[in-house]
Order: C-alpha cells, then structure tokens, then sequence
C-alpha cells in the first residue's frame, strides 16, 4: 500500500535575486507548511536567467499558476509585451524576418496532417510564409492581451513579457513576504556534508548552522551549494558557442514596442530589447574581441562585459541539492532563453516535488529532463549561429545531432522534427530559421499542394483583419491599462 | 514552389489492411507526386489484424475524405472506449484502460496521487471510476466526447471493425477515387539494381513486370521484399513476449447489446481478445507455443468463447519483434513486414498508420532517396515500435500469477532497462517517466500499473495537504459528475442507430 511521504519541514534556497525569490514562491504555495528560507548571495552579472529581464511564453503561465499576475507585472515591473523578435542580416545584407510565438503561427495549417493523423502536433512540417497575427500586429503597433474566450479575434495570440528586474524582484519579493516565505542575510560560509552526497547543514558568518531537507541553488553561475558537492562536473559548451561574454550597453530611452531586434554584426547577434524604461542592446562577444569591435557592433561604448562559459552540469540535481538556472547551465540569454530555461526547471522541480528525503529514481528522472530542456535552450541559441552569416563567420562550431538533424530537415524538406522537452513549438522554431535566413526546403506535403494554401491566405487575411479590429494601438493600452 | 517533378512510382507489394491503407494514404496526400500500383494475389489469405483499433484510425479515415457512418456501415464497426483487462495481475483482477483519464491534477499534483491516498485510508472507489471512458464503457453506454474542455472532452474513442473488410473498403476507395491502380497477380521474381541493390522490378506469375522507383512491402510476415529479398536482420523480442501464435474465431452475439470495449483476458499460456462487432463477436487466444500445443489452445478458445461458433479456429503464426530497418535502399516495409508486436493493446494499425505518415512526411519527392530521410524514418518507426514494446512488457511482467509456466515465466523474466526504469521510477514514488513522442502516456501507464497490482511504496507528499475528508469530497463530487453524465449518454447500440445509419444491414 502506498504511503504519503513526509513533507519537507524546511527548504533552503541559496540566492534571492528574481529567480531566488520565484522558486521560494512557488514552493512555499506548493508546501504551505514548509518552512522556505532565501539566503541573501551577492547578485552575479553573469546570472542571465534571472539578470536580463525577460523570458517566453511558458513564464507567463507560470506566473499565472503561481498567482502572480501580468496586471501587476504591467503595473509595477514595468512589463511590456513581446510579439515578435524582428532578425536582421542572418541570411545576409538586407535579409529579414520575424519570428512569433504560439501554436497558431503556421497560418497555412500544414500541422493538421499530422496532427489528425497520430504522429500528433510534433512532427510537422512549417508552412512558409511565416505568417502570424503576432507578426500583424506588431507591425501596426497594436495590441491588447487576449480575454482568455476562446473564439475572440486575439485568442491565438501569444507572447512573451519584458520586465524591469528590480521592479520584478521587488514585486516578487512582496509576494514571497505576505506568503511568510523568510529572508536570511547572514553570508554562507561553508556547507555540512551529509555523508550521501548532499548538505546537512549550511555554516553562516554569524555562527549558525542551517539545516534543511531540501537545498535550491538559484545562486548564478558559482553555483555556490552545487559547486561544493562531490558529484559535481561541469560539461564545458565551448566547442559550440564562441561567445565568451555578454556586452551591455548602457540603458538607451525608453521605447515601447511590441517587437524586438536582433541584428547580426561581425561579432555576433546584437540584441535590442526594448523596455518601458530604457532600450537595452546586447552582445555576446568571442573572446579575444577588441574594444573598437564590440564598441563597434554594440553600437555604443559597454557599460559592462561579463564575461561568461557556456555549457551545463551534468546532473542539476545532487544529493538534496537541486540547482536552477546559471547555476546548472550557462547560455546566450537571447530572446529570454536563460530565463525560459530556469522557470522550466522550477516546474520540473514542482512537478517532482520530494518528500523529505530525495528518490534517488525522481532525482535521475529530473536529472535526465533538467538536461533534455539545457541541451534543447542551447540548440535554440545555437541555431541562430547557423544562419548563413554566422556561419560563414564561425565556420566550426560544433552542432549537437539533434540540431544537425533539424537543420538539415529544415532546409531540405522545411521540416522541423519533434524533441523532447524542447522550449519550442515546432511551429516557432520553424518560424525563428526563417526569420534569421536559414532557407527552407519544401515538404511532400506543400510539394503535393495538400492544404489549400489560398483558401488557408484569405482565412488568415480574415482573422488579421479582426485582430486589427479588436486591438487597440499599444501606447492607448498601455496608458489604460497603468492609469 | 518549385516545379513539379515527374511523379514518382510506388508499387506497394500486398494487399492486406496495412497494403490497402499504404495505397489509399499516399495518392490521396502526394497526389501529382505519386503513381501507386498495388499488386495482389487473391490466392494469399490476409492476416486481418486489427480488429480492435486506437483513436488515431479516426484521424486517418477522416483524412481519406471518407465517411464515418460509411465506413462503420462498410467494416461492421462499433465503438471503442478502451480495453478491459481480465486476469492480468491476479485471477479475478480487473481494470480497464480507457482512452482517457483519471480525474484531474489539483495543486499541479496528479489525481492518481490523491486517489492513492484516499485507497490508503479505505475511501476510495475503484480507479476506474473516476475516468468517464471507464464508466461509459462498463455501462455500455457511447456519445462522442466534445472538445470544450469539460468532464465529457476527458475521453476519446477508436473502433473495434472487421479488419477483413476494412481492407476492401479501402480497396474500392482507392482504386476508385484515387487512382490507384490494383494487380492481381504472384510475384515469382523480385529483380535488383546490380550496383545499387535497389529494387528495380516485380515479375508476376504471369510473366508480367512491375517496374518503380520505390516498393511499399506489405506482404505480411513474408516480409518478401525487406526481409528475403534485402535480408533485413530481425530484432527478436522473444524473450519478453513469448507469444507466437493465435487461434482465431469467430462467434454469434449471445446479447443484443454490444460492449463499446474490447476484452483481454490472461490465459494460463498467453492472453484471449473478444471483440464485438455488429455481426459477430472476434474471439482469439494468443499464445505462446512454448507452454501450450496448437490443438489444445484451439480446443481451449472454442470452449471459452460463449456464442456459436461461426467457424473452425484458424491458427496464426508469428514472432515479436521488428527488422532493425524498416526503411533500406528504395523498400520501405508497412505492416507485418516490418515488424509485429501482439494485440494486447491495438496497436497494430495504429502501427502502419504511424508508418505511412512518416513515410509522407519524408517521401522523396522526385524518387531520389536521401539517406538522411531513410535514417530520420527509421528512428522516429524504431522510437514507435520500441515503446509500445515496453507498454506491452508491462502487462506479462506486472503479476502475481503463478498457476502456470507461462506466467512464471513473464513474472520472472528481466525485462528491458528502459522498462525497469520506468517502473522503479513508479514503484519508489508514483511518477511516470514523460515523453511527449510516441504511443501511450501517464494515464495508460497508472492504468496497467494500478490495474495489475504495481503500487507504488509512496506517493507524493502534497496529498497530505487537504484533509482527507476534503480530498474524499471532490472526488465524490466528481463521481457524481460521471454517474450523471453516464445515464445521460445513449447505449451503444442505440447510439449507432439513431440519427445516421452506421450499422450494416443484417448479413
């Protein structure tokens, strides 16, 4: 007969940055009668899953579940929304596309052969053009978040959101408080093996000794409660990104828009992500890059360049000791991916929540998918740099096989497989190689004229035009929506 | 898009069930791009797998623009809510494996963990209680689902059909409203490309020759163009699916009402499906000839069945397993041809679906193969194969029973690792392994794990949260819901007479 496992008394999550403060949240509503301690680590610039301000998709749901609601994140983070990533210069001089989010973004419905036909909504073939209302609305500047009914004109809408970090950590941090969740700033000064591989016991500054059942590493890239265990190796990503640092330009003027750019320059992609309170351009530079170049390419002096290793832990998951985000895995945060990554994995830790004492057979369940998303965000990143200009610019990166695999389908036969625990729909990663100039072969299936591609173009003409209809022009949202 | 080529010409060898859907699937979505001839000899019996099928067929038959009362009307088809599972984990045990599922998560835990809580302390119904399709279906009762989302869209449903007339069927669409052209004839010859091996030509009995650019083997366990021909090697699954053999036949309704469910039932040396269908009930006992001899299993299903017999049991042959390539050179192997895995849980036209799907999808347009696409096929087939595999493990190895060899035998036998994992991930915590790719999820997994016995040692810790009287309370409000929804649904026969005709005049 199955038994309840004990719940865990107390858990410990090291770092109180956003992604500290997020995982405390979503533990303490999980275990309300768990006690959750964030200890207070100095912020790391190079912890992008929580330092750069925005994410995918997936975050808003998260939130959602974790009550924290996009109304507010508008209100008081400075939340803005994402439609679109607009590339520029991948496929070359002059070349550019738009990349959307959601399921809906393959307007020419190719996706219901298999859908209908049991390979299910993963092997798919994208249609081109890449057409979506988010691209529609983006270039018409008009917007309102759907109602959630699910016939209204904006129903298939998708988007990400971009936030003011410290806006957001403090609104977290509100949250976190009212839930009773409890801040120690004490510094950590040494760890208290368990004889299993895991911590018995955190030693702080001011002589004390924590003790939990369950240790949460949301500490950056030291990884300061991972980093101490035995088991502990670091899979170094280097032969597959060149980038060795992040430029960051200083804030620019606020700008609000429903799309942001990515431009390719000699040293990588430059990435603008606009903000309510300040346009920020970002660049992940190779080493050895001069100066002149990066200023050159970032299109202005840096205000900072952190320097950064891609690559992952083998296993995010030790002893009790689970980490999350830069902690467990290094990577571009381009588009919000290092972030998307971190809040997979907080619902990955919530989906295999423990008892008080860890399964070793949950922990490798974790450890295999924790991997599987880690692998999959770095193709994501990795894709962009086999666009046509980037590879000719670096020309040897390698690639994984399941990228290989995608790339060559893709150009061939316009076909993006389906992996496992991937952050993308096939659909969007069919729409991201277009956009960035990867050229895209044609299926069987477009070959054949199977899907009606006209009737499919006036049906999607319909749908744009009432989406225009139902949204109004962002800034006129916006001003509501904060007044 | 750029120009047509020349369309490429597919002979698909055989013209069974997995034959008949080859041919009918690719002209209808390749269209210009394909020539399909189908070559068959009315002397070569068909082995009609598949009575029993997976909600998937829907999708397919819709695809072919066909009808669904037709094709009812056509197969003798009723509806399918699950299987019923009799005997597996212990004599007198069952469960059903619905399509569908168990109640609903709350606070991002999964019902079956609440539900394993509530069984801990005695205040839990049967599992099977709280899936609609479980109770529909042990209520005889059908409607399809809708898709908004609430109690009635938690389920989805297949057909149980007479496989020897599905082919037909097909048969008569395709080569009618398809183009596909049928040859009768034997094959006595398969000639070769003597540089590339390739499959070049089919010589007929008649002396007549069958040339194209790629060969859909269809020709059942013969295997007569991957396996002779090509020498494809054969994956023996043997070892963890002892049964080779089937003893089929038919019976007489004994009721007026048919079950929307079709029956597994252990057997002291393998397993006995009973399918209804409109006309007659399929019978078969699925055995392993290792533990029991031809003669006595055919003497042991004639006893078992309860209607009249309708003929004599027709013995098939077979071997689990899969050919380590489906697709080689230009012959892609559909069906038996490729591999076989018994039908315990359906699976084998959803199987040949799954095939020709992925076979359009990475069709060489213009009959030039890319080995990238032969070894794309293969995976994604191997990855298919090698799931329902496992999921088919489960229900040998997942007894108690020890009241015969064969089942000493499963019970003690070391299954694959990447099962072994899946149920040490169970026993130890109540979780299932998740993939997102291939056949059968976490509620068929709880399914066959609750169902035959495999409990998990412990369940997640948030189950001791609410109270469980609270606990008891939702899940009471939810059985309520289903009894409710339940009455309120047709019978299944009812259902498949009323508004469009989809029973078959009486024979």
């Amino acid at each position: 007969m199955s038994e309840a496992r004990e719940l865990p008394q107390r858990i410990v999550v090291a770092g109180d940055g956003p992604l500290g403060v997020l995982a405390a949240i979503a533990l303490r509503k999980a275990l309300p009668r768990t006690e959750v301690i964030v200890i207070a680590i100095p912020p790391d610039p190079a912890a992008f899953a929580e330092r750069i301000g925005t994410a995918l998709p997936f975050t808003n749901r998260l939130h959602d579940r974790l009550g924290i609601e996009e109304a507010a994140l508008v209100r008081q983070a400075g939340a803005s929304h994402r439609l679109v990533m607009r590339y520029f210069g991948g496929g070359g001089p002059g070349q550019a596309g738009a990349a959307g989010y959601g399921a809906s973004i393959d307007p020419a419905m190719k996706t219901a052969f298999a859908r209908e036909w049991g390979g299910g909504p993963r092997n798919a073939e994208t249609g081109a053009p890449p057409r979506s209302l988010g691209e529609v609305l983006a270039a018409a500047g008009r917007f309102a978040p759907p109602s959630g009914e699910a016939e209204a004109p904006l129903a298939e809408l998708d988007y990400a959101l971009r936030w003011n970090v410290p806006a957001y950590r403090d609104l977290l941090i509100q949250i976190a408080q009212r839930l009773g969740v409890q801040h120690e700033r004490a510094v950590i000064t040494g760890v208290v093996p368990d004889g299993a591989g895991g911590i018995a016991a955190l030693a702080m500054d001011s002589g004390a000794q924590i003790a939990a059942d369950l240790y949460v590493d949301c500490s950056g890239s030291g990884a300061v409660l991972l980093d101490q265990l035995p088991e502990h190796r670091w899979l170094d990503g280097r032969g597959t990104f060149h980038a060795r640092g992040l430029a960051i330009a200083a804030l620019a003027g606020p700008m609000l828009a429903l799309e942001d750019r990515a431009t390719w320059t000699p040293l990588g992609w430059r990435w603008e992500l606009a903000g309510r309170d300040g346009l920020q351009a970002l660049l992940a530079v190779p080493g050895g890059a001069s100066d002149e170049a990066i200023a050159a390419a970032l299109g202005s002096e840096p205000a900072a360049i952190v320097p950064f290793a891609p690559g992952r832990l083998d296993a995010a998951w030790l002893g009790n000791v689970v980490g999350l985000g830069s902690s467990v895995a290094e990577l571009e945060p381009l588009g919000g991916i290092a972030q998307d990554l971190a809040h997979r994995q907080l619902a990955l830790l919530l989906e295999l929540l423990p008892g008080r004492t860890v399964d070793p057979a949950e922990r490798a369940e974790f450890n295999r998918r924790s991997a599987l998303m880690a692998d999959r965000a770095a193709d994501w990143i990795a894709a962009h740099y086999a666009a046509p200009a980037p590879t000719a610019r670096f020309p040897s990166l390698n690639l994984s096989p399941d990228l290989s695999r995608t790339l060559d389908q893709f150009i061939r036969r316009g076909r993006v497989p389906f992996a496992e625990e991937t952050p993308m729909l096939v659909q969007e990663f069919g729409t991201l190689l277009q956009a960035i100039g990867v050229p895209q072969g044609e299926g069987p299936m477009a070959a054949a004229g199977e899907g009606s591609g006209e009737a499919a173009a006036r049906a999607f003409e319909e749908r744009a035009r009432a989406a225009l209809n139902a949204a109004p022009p962002y800034a006129e949202w916006m001003q509501r929506a904060v007044a | 898009m750029s120009e047509r080529p020349a369309p490429t010409r597919v002979v698909v060898l055989g013209g069974g069930t997995a034959g008949w859907m080859s041919a009918a699937g690719l002209a209808k979505l390749l269209g210009p791009l394909v020539t399909v001839t189908l070559v068959e000899s009315e002397d070569i019996g068909i082995v009609g797998v598949g009575e029993a099928t997976l909600p998937h067929i829907r999708g397919f038959v819709e695809r072919l623009g066909i009808d669904e009362a037709e094709f009812m009307r056509a197969t003798h088809a009723t509806y399918k809510l699950g299987i019923d599972f009799r005997d597996f984990g212990r004599i007198g045990d069952s469960y059903v494996h619905p399509f569908g599922t168990f109640g609903e998560e709350a606070a991002g835990v999964p019902f079956h963990h609440y539900w394993l809580e509530l069984q801990r302390r005695g205040m839990a119904e049967d599992l099977g209680h709280y899936s609609l399709a479980v109770s529909a279906a042990l209520a005889s009762k059908f409607r399809p689902p809708t898709a908004d989302g609430s109690l009635t869209s938690t389920y989805g449903y297949a057909y149980q059909f007479d496989a020897t007339l599905f082919g037909p069927f097909l048969r008569e669409h395709a080569t009618k409203n398809r183009g596909v052209e049928r040859i009768e004839g034997k094959v006595v010859e398969v000639r070769q490309d003597p540089e590339s091996g390739d499959v070049t030509t089919l010589v007929l009995e008649s002396g007549r020759e069958i040339a194209g650019d790629l060969f859909v083997d269809c020709s059942g366990f013969r295997s007569l163009l991957l396996g002779s021909t090509l020498g494809e090697r054969w994956e023996d699954w043997s070892p963890w699916l002892p049964c080779d053999r089937a003893a089929a036949l038919p019976c007489a309704h004994i009721s007026e009402d048919f079950a929307p469910v079709t029956s597994a039932i252990a057997m002291p040396a393998g397993w006995r499906w009973r399918i209804p269908l409109q006309h007659r009930m399929g019978n078969g006992y699925v055995f392993s000839s290792q533990f029991i001899s031809e003669d006595e299993a055919c003497a042991v299903i004639s006893d078992a069945v309860d209607g009249e017999l309708l003929a004599e049991p027709r013995v098939l042959r077979f071997r689990a397993g899969r050919r380590s390539k489906s697709w080689n050179r230009n012959v892609i192997a559909v069906g038996l041809s490729s591999g076989f895995l018994e039908p315990l849980e359906s699976t084998s036209l959803y199987l040949s679906q799954m095939a020709i799907t992925y076979l359009i999808e990475l069709f060489p347009v213009g009959g030039q193969i890319d080995a990238r696409d032969r070894d794309e096929f293969n995976r994604l087939v191997d990855m298919e194969y090698d799931r329902v595999r496992d999921f088919l493990i489960l229900h040998f190895h997942a007894t108690e029973r020890d009241d015969s060899e064969f089942w000493n035998h499963v019970r003690t036998m070391q299954v694959p690792d990447t099962l072994a994992e899946k149920m040490t991930l169970w026993r130890e915590t109540g979780r299932i392994e998740k993939y997102s790719d291939g056949l059968f999820y976490d509620a068929s997994w709880i399914a066959v794990y609750l169902g035959q016995g495999v409990w998990p040692q412990r369940h997640d810790p948030r189950t001791r949260l609410p109270a469980p009287e609270q606990i008891a309370r939702a899940l009471a409000r939810l059985r309520e819901a289903m009894i409710e929804e339940v009455a309120a649904m047709p019978g299944h026969r009812e259902f498949l007479t009323a508004n469009v005709q989809r029973l078959a005049a009486a024979p």
